[in-house]
């Protein structure tokens, strides 16, 4: 096979985004990219892998400035001596922000914006437009505004928008970090096929299970440096756990194993399985209480929610007991976030009633639920103002007058937050971040915790900090409810499962009984976790 | 109905009428005026937003019309209600059939700098983006207690609204900045899309505006 030469070249590159050359952010990476590969960029968070990808296009050092040492090279001309202008169109880059992305008021127009700045030709445009609209399968899409799409649609327009100018590399960073599972397949799919007609894919992604299968080729940053490049095959027998990356399900049964081939995917490992013997089932999440000795904290009776004139949640009932530790899972779209802001009064119910501590809820104000429910919604940014993380979660306790520093202490030992209290919120990392506002959400001391899509984003480290966080939590008593489509963080932690599927809870039970239920999980547009698709695989 | 007229034909028009409204002399002029916007508004459909807009300007209408009574009488206090009334009409109109990326990009043919235009229809595309992050504040907020509903103690935590609103879309401003120079913003030698031509149709609607608003002037202000 005949190799073409690398198109990207980067030698001994060192970057800091001050000026000053502080708190670098690269150090000494050497990186050969040629046009047709498939690459993964992977690591943690912080390990530096959005800024890798700034470095490709130009971006870095062309529009965010900063100290770069060490020689990028596109197509053998320097990156310093090329403007982003004239790499744009032969390297295409979707980021990671829908909403910053699409700017322009028809998707239309969005597709056209980088055509016009390459200046072609209207024909040429109207042509490049009809064709990367028909091969993303977005025709009809074409007179919407890119507000009013749904996140995988958004996704899509994105990557058509760059795909239009023919470029050679598309880069993409993060592409699944907002979408449910049925979106991620419907954007891999399309990604597969983009790297078929011979355009190279660059991604940027901590989560392998979902893009392992899919690269060629895989280079593990950490702290800033490349510590691991090579095809998935060999790196994934290495000890990637150390960089915080999870590995995937199949690989890890693979390598136990000792197969000499490893499989990438669930599909690929359960074939060369053994048939199953008898008692090995799906093993239990073993319950830290017994739920017959708990009282209920909260109660939701019969809630229907309608807005104008369209249904959003039909005839929901659950309870939630002190110490249980309950899921509620559904895809993009399917009213989990609205339901949560029924707990808290934040929307109030059409119909039926919320009770908390047997005390019905619709004659209470938002603020005085607040002392019984306690809700961290997914991005901590929309909630920090105050100049120290201390402050920052003692403000609500101070607002609703029950703040007891004793317990705010607690918490802070509880969270790990004690090297950061005197902190800026907003100089934190993400997942810091979120540390910081759960145990804000704690801090009046509510009788049930709320967590809307915890892991969204977040790398194994934080999983792994955030479970064993979550069973502390239930050993102290407190009922938690996770609003998630993160299925296989659910089914570790959380003893039982609410399945929500437009607007109607469609199962109720244990993580496996309610994955066991296949018309339900049709109809919730989610997929079986990798691990129970592996223990369940006799009646897949 | 949107793309009848070039949008510089329709701005041309909302400025005759303008003016038109402007140097009415009195209540006779001014109620066919507005009438006729309003049947305008029937027939292209838009009589539910239409009323949401009065609801929403009629303070203000009230107001302003509510002091030119109290200084200069009756009838100058209805005429200057009337009047705000009906440009209010006008520039709805006007926005109704002209989609604010049509303006801009039209206006970049004959001289407004692109930048500019850009601006213009962008923040207007971002302005719901926007709204919907400052309803996420708000609810974190509520959610923990910070009491954020409309009075005097919700000045006090105004800081707790403001500040994460601030931050957000600051951040929003550098991703779009970034987002927009990966997609050749400013490359030297753009060309447009979108094609804005001036045709017979433009020529004979704009003459028609002008000999309408000559015969009005006219009648009013020299054979009356």
């Amino acid at each position: 096979m005949v190799r073409s030469p690398s198109l990207i070249e980067l030698e001994t590159v060192r970057y800091a985004y001050r000026k000053n050359g502080a708190d670098r952010v690269l150090h000494n990476i050497d990186l050969k990219i040629r046009p047709d590969e498939y690459l993964l960029v992977c690591g943690a968070s912080g390990s530096g892998k959005s800024t890798l990808c700034r470095t490709f296009n130009g971006l870095i050092p062309h529009f965010f400035g900063g100290s770069l040492q060490g020689d990028i090279r596109i197509a053998g001309i320097p990156t310093t001596e090329q403007s982003v202008g004239e790499l744009f169109a032969r390297l295409g880059m979707v980021f990671q922000n829908p909403e910053a992305q699409l700017f322009n008021r028809s998707v239309e127009q969005e597709i056209a914006f980088g055509l016009e700045s390459i200046g072609l030709e209207r024909s040429e445009m109207r042509k490049r437009i009809a064709e990367t609209a028909a091969a993303a399968g977005i025709e009809d899409l074409l007179p919407q505004n890119p507000n009013e799409l749904s996140g995988g649609q958004q996704q899509i327009v994105s990557i058509a928008a760059v795909l239009a100018l023919r470029p050679q590399i598309i880069i993409l960073d993060e592409p699944y970090a907002n979408l449910d599972p049925v979106n991620v397949r419907r954007v891999r799919t399309a990604l597969k096929k983009i790297h078929q007609s011979g355009i190279g894919i660059i991604i940027s992604e901590h989560r392998l299970a979902l893009t392992v299968a899919d690269a060629e080729r895989m280079v593990v940053l950490h702290q800033g440096r490349i510590v691991l490049d090579g095809p998935p095959e060999t790196i994934l027998r290495q000890d990637i756990e150390s960089y915080g990356l999870e590995l995937p399900l199949a690989v890890a049964v693979g390598r136990r194993l000792g197969l000499a081939k490893l499989p990438l995917e669930i599909d690929a490992l359960i074939p060369l399985l053994p048939e199953k013997t008898a008692g090995d089932s799906v093993p239990a999440v073993s319950p830290a209480f017994e739920q017959s000795a708990l009282a209920a904290v909260l109660k939701v009776d019969r809630i229907s929610f309608h807005i104008n004139g369209r249904s959003i949640l039909r005839d929901i009932s659950f309870a939630v007991n002190a110490g249980e530790c309950l899921a509620l899972v559904g895809a993009n779209g399917a009213g989990k976030t609205t339901l949560l802001k029924h707990l808290n009064g934040l929307i109030r119910p059409t119909r039926g009633c919320v009770t908390v501590m047997n005390r019905p809820t619709q004659r209470l104000k938002v603020s005085q639920l607040a002392r019984y429910v306690g809700v961290a919604f997914q991005n901590p940014n929309s909630q920090f103002f105050k100049l120290t993380v201390w402050d920052e979660i003692v403000v609500g306790a101070q607002a609703l007058k029950c703040y007891d520093e004793s317990w705010i202490r607690e918490l802070v030992q509880l969270f790990e937050l004690e090297p950061l209290l005197m902190r800026a919120p907003y100089r934190l990392s993400e997942g810091e971040k979120k540390r910081v506002a759960f145990a804000a959400a704690l801090a009046a001391r509510p009788v049930i915790l709320a967590l809307d899509e915890p892991t969204a984003g977040q790398d194994l480290f934080f999983r792994r900090s955030l479970g064993k966080l979550l069973a502390q939590l239930q050993q102290r008593g407190q009922a938690v409810l996770l609003i998630t489509q993160d299925l296989s963080f659910a089914e570790q932690y959380a003893w039982r499962w609410l399945l929500l599927a437009d607007g109607e809870i469609v199962a109720d039970g244990l993580p496996g009984q309610v994955m066991r239920n296949q018309a339900a999980m049709e109809r919730a547009h989610l997929e079986p976790t990798d691990r129970f698709r592996l223990f369940d695989r006799e009646k897949t | 109905m949107g793309n009848l007229l070039d949008p510089r034909t329709k701005l041309i028009m909302a400025i005759f009428y303008t003016i038109l409204v402007v140097a009415s002399k009195g209540l006779y002029w001014l109620l066919p005026e507005w009438g006729a916007l309003i049947a305008f508004i029937l027939v292209i459909g838009k009589g539910r937003d239409y009323i949401y807009l009065l609801r929403f300007s009629l303070p203000m209408t009230l107001f302003f019309g509510g002091v030119t009574w109290w200084t200069a009488g009756m009838e100058s206090g209805l005429r200057a209600a009337l009047t705000l009334i009906t440009l209010v009409s006008v520039f709805f109109v006007f926005f109704q059939t002209t989609a604010p990326e049509d303006l801009g990009n039209s206006l970049v043919k004959i001289g407004l700098p692109y930048p500019v235009a850009f601006v213009f229809s962008t923040s207007l595309q971002f302005v719901p983006v926007i709204g919907r992050k400052a309803k996420t504040v708000l609810d974190a907020q509520r959610s923990r207690g910070i009491p954020m509903e409309p009075g005097w103690s919700a000045l006090r935590h105004y800081p707790a609204f403001l500040g994460p609103l601030l931050i957000q879309a600051f951040q929003l401003a550098e991703e779009l900045a970034a987002a927009m120079e990966a997609r050749g913003f400013g490359h030297p030698g753009r060309t447009f899309y979108k094609d804005y031509r001036m045709d017979k149709a433009d020529w004979s609607a704009i003459a028609l505006s002008l000999l309408l608003l000559i015969a009005c002037l006219v009648r009013q202000y020299i054979w009356n």
